[in-house]
């Protein structure tokens, strides 16, 4: 696509960072603690691990067919019509996760610092950041991701430095948490939160070099489990069993924990800033994608106008759930579930059709 | 109306004329075109030589060195035995034209031009000497530590000002003629063997396209060769540093100047041109490195204090410490309005200020200060119009914003400032942020004739990094990459 001389590795690892590990930020640590407990995490590595064979081939793959994007691959091992029907697939699956996560992390800005706004206004305004930022194109998104990328980080570091006091690190007894099958079990359902992972190689042709795509989203990739690890560990040692399957948010409510000296007690804003430049960007890059995934399937060369419908049917989409409860417990929960199996099978799926075909011998 | 278009375009064709072959047909034409005896400082001089040739010299008195014509024209042309005018006229330049439209450009640009018997060619000689101010010290972009050398209205000085500084025969200074009616001469100045040749192209494209009548200086010029008129980030680097305008020329960037311009114009750009200040680079590592930390804290104070302050205390008070926030109630308590109000009337008054302390005569600038400081800030806090604590956010921001020394980057804080305090007002911090997000966005998506704005910082390019920290000065090894230069290495 577009500004092919222009990104390299470095956005691409922050773009990788930034789309999955705000993850420590919204619900998805209390999601993963209702079936883990204070165990709550080791699901992350479980489902990292299980959904990692499934992103190296496809990566192994995209590594053999060279120029090819996520799709266009996609197309070119299943045929035309059998292609566009798992990219259409694929597209459904990626709108639909966009939906339920923007009013996830829509009723965490309201519930949180807004909590007298409308849920519609904040998702609007939500929105409306992320569709004019989507407009700016994929070399844009990636270059500020890369600028904003050590600024957040930091930040997160920061947090880190400051709650380690109130940690008991005992608390990560009993390790296994409510069982070690339930959390494998578990784990393994919920591998589709790693499933960004494949969405990205839709960029796979867009670096400056596809090398380059290698390296960004390996080390992107590592860091992620190492940082999601780290802070769900951070989780579990901060608020013990009991407590943490009820914290809904606990990325701020830890940092309502923290303070630097006695002066400045309440800085939870501080920390929430570099969290909602965080959040906007992985919304920016789930919208982009989620139309570039579309615009590829579709023949659209141009995709860009399509930022601004996609972007409004999210807002009605994501509108129709009754409150945070349902749209977190009931459809995030499920969803993850269901969409789990897609992003594990395709990569074999692909693999093993193209061996059939004897394309490998080429 | 269509009598007016008519003669526009007869002109036109009229001046492409070849000259006479005769002297008297060339002489009527010429003091015709220049309106001689009404224009009074247009001279006409019929000269007969020592060898009895007759010799027509047309200048403007007002523009020209007349010590060098007489010297090098009047002079030899009366002792000379030769016939030869080429050989008679000794000074150094001395060109040939054929038609009447070379030689009223000529006339115009301060040269004398020479018509003789039976010859359809005129010679001119150039005699220029246009008035202009000495090198003087740069008013308003001063460095404690550094050269005080300035450019100044003319480009010759212009230009012995950067040759002195660089000893390169690739340092080409090329001219190229704008405007329709009035032509004026744009120098385009880069190291041959540096400059990236696209980029050439583009400016000589551009210069060459455009077409109004007249473009007096490059602070006009900027604004027909930039790409987004309506964009709020400048793309063309406006100093008046002869040392820097140098210091581009040599990491491979194109300099334009104009005769009367007192500055020159430096592409492409990044963020970072603006940003930096040629003493950065004459102090030491560290001093130079500190004083743009301190430069980079009072870019984030001017675009963010006022911002914060309403989106802190209108949402999120809580984030304020206890004490703090008891002590900005008890001050805002008398205080009518809402504190979005407060601060746009504060900072639309210091705009005034500011507006008003560079257009006021100079007798009359200590007023200011006593308007500005007494009625603005004290009078005011004591009238509870506003609230001590906004004086202080404001000076802050104010004082913050001259920390950006260069022009153009100022007014596009100056102006984001406002974007940025509106935004805080609607939704606190998350529309803040927003809007933050899309105003960098917009940054790392602009370019300046192709090099990326928020380059080498991303999109990375090889180079020496030079951005918010620079390096050692033995480290500098590359040119900035993003310019694309023909040569990478410094060493």
């Amino acid at each position: 696509m577009q500004g092919k001389e222009r990104l390299t590795a470095k956005e691409l690892f922050a773009i990788t960072v930034l789309m999955i590990a705000v993850k420590i930020g919204d619900t998805t640590p209390s999601l993963l603690a209702q079936h883990g407990k204070n165990a709550f995490w080791l699901m992350a590595p479980i489902a990292f691990f299980t959904i990692l064979p499934s992103y190296l081939l496809l990566m192994h793959l995209l590594k053999k067919y060279k120029d090819k994007n996520l799709v266009e691959l996609i197309e070119h091992i299943l045929g035309k019509r059998a292609g566009k029907l798992v990219g259409l697939a694929l597209f459904l699956i990626t709108f639909f996760s966009m939906t339920i996560d923007t009013r996830n992390y829509v009723e965490e800005i309201k519930l949180l610092y807004f909590p007298e706004a409308t849920t519609s206004l904040v998702f609007i305004i939500f929105m409306g950041v992320c569709f004019f930022g989507a407009k700016k194109g994929f070399e844009t998104i990636g270059s500020t991701a890369w600028v904003l990328f050590p600024y957040i980080k930091i930040t997160f570091i920061l947090l880190v430095i400051l709650i380690l006091e109130e940690v008991v690190w005992q608390r990560v007894f009993p390790i296994w948490g409510t069982g070690l099958g339930q959390i494998v079990m578990e784990g393994m359902k919920k591998s589709s939160i790693f499933s960004q992972l494949i969405i990205l190689t839709m960029a796979y042709t867009s670096l400056r070099k596809t090398s380059m795509f290698h390296k960004g989203a390996l080390f992107g990739a590592l860091i992620v489990i190492v940082e999601i690890t780290f802070f769900f560990l951070l989780y579990c040692t901060m608020f013990d069993y009991n407590s943490i399957e009820k914290v809904a948010f606990p990325f701020h409510e830890i940092t309502q924990y923290v303070n630097i000296g006695s002066f400045f007690t309440n800085i939870e804003t501080f920390f929430m800033i570099f969290w909602l430049l965080a959040a906007f960007i992985r919304f920016i890059l789930y919208l982009y994608f989620t139309a570039w995934i579309f615009g590829a399937v579709f023949n659209i060369k141009e995709f860009e106008p399509l930022l601004l419908p996609f972007g409004y049917f999210v807002v009605i989409l994501g509108l129709m759930p009754k409150n945070a409860i349902q749209n977190e417990l009931l459809f995030r929960e499920n969803y993850l579930d269901m969409i789990t199996p897609f992003f594990l099978i395709l990569p074999f799926l692909l693999w093993t059709t193209a061996k059939l075909r004897g394309e490998f011998k080429k | 109306m269509f009598g007016l278009f008519k003669r526009g375009n007869s002109s036109k064709e009229e001046s492409k004329r070849p000259l006479y072959k005769d002297l008297k047909k060339n002489t009527e034409e010429v003091k015709k075109l220049f309106s001689h005896g009404v224009n009074s400082d247009f001279v006409y001089r019929k000269v007969t030589s020592n060898t009895n040739k007759e010799v027509s010299i047309f200048f403007y008195a007002s523009i020209v060195n007349s010590q060098k014509i007489y010297d090098g024209i009047i002079k030899p042309l009366f002792e000379s035995e030769k016939e030869n005018l080429r050989s008679v006229i000794i000074l150094e330049d001395l060109a040939e034209s054929y038609d009447f439209d070379q030689v009223e450009s000529d006339i115009n640009s301060g040269k004398a031009v020479i018509f003789e018997e039976n010859s359809d060619r005129a010679y001119a000689v150039d005699v220029a000497e246009f008035q202009h101010r000495a090198v003087e010290k740069p008013e308003n972009e001063s460095v404690v530590k550094g050269p005080q050398e300035a450019f100044t209205e003319s480009v010759s000085v212009n230009l012995s000002l950067i040759r002195k500084k660089i000893h390169d025969k690739q340092l080409i200074a090329e001219t190229v003629e704008i405007g329709e009616r009035a032509k004026q001469a744009v120098t385009v100045m880069y190291v041959s063997d540096l400059v990236n040749q696209d980029t050439l192209k583009n400016v000589r494209e551009r210069l060459n396209s455009i077409s109004v009548d007249n473009v007096r200086n490059i602070e006009i010029l900027e604004q027909h060769i930039e790409e987004r008129p309506y964009s709020i980030i400048p793309t063309l680097l406006y100093t008046e540093r002869s040392d820097r305008a140098a210091s581009f020329l040599e990491e491979g960037f194109i300099v334009l100047m104009m005769n009367n311009s007192s500055a020159c114009l430096i592409l492409p750009v990044t963020f970072w041109s603006f940003f930096h200040t040629p003493e950065d680079r004459y102090l030491r590592f560290l001093f130079g490195n500190f004083s743009r930390i301190i430069r980079f804290l009072a870019l984030i104070i001017t675009l963010f204090i006022s911002a914060v302050y309403v989106a802190i205390t209108n949402y999120h008070s809580e984030m304020i410490p206890p004490d703090l926030l008891l002590a900005i109630t008890s001050a805002r308590e008398r205080v009518p309005f809402p504190g979005v109000f407060e601060v746009l009337l504060m900072e639309i008054s210091f705009e005034l200020i500011r507006e008003a302390g560079l257009r006021i005569p100079n007798p009359l600038g200590p007023t200011i200060g006593i308007v500005g400081a007494l009625i603005l800030g004290q009078a005011a806090v004591e009238a509870n119009i506003v609230s001590p604590i906004i004086v202080i956010i404001v000076a802050l921001s104010g004082l913050s914003s001259f920390a950006m020394a260069n022009i153009s980057l100022n007014y596009t804080i100056r102006i984001t400032r406002f974007i940025f305090i509106m935004a805080a007002s609607f939704f606190g911090m998350f529309s803040l942020m927003g809007a933050f997000l899309l105003w960098l966005m917009y940054l790392a998506s602009l370019k300046s004739f192709g090099t990326p704005f928020l380059a080498p910082l991303s999109p990375r390019y090889p180079s020496a990094r030079d951005t918010i920290f620079r390096k050692t000065a033995i480290k500098e090894m590359l040119r900035p990459g993003f310019v694309k230069p023909q040569d990478m290495k410094k060493k």
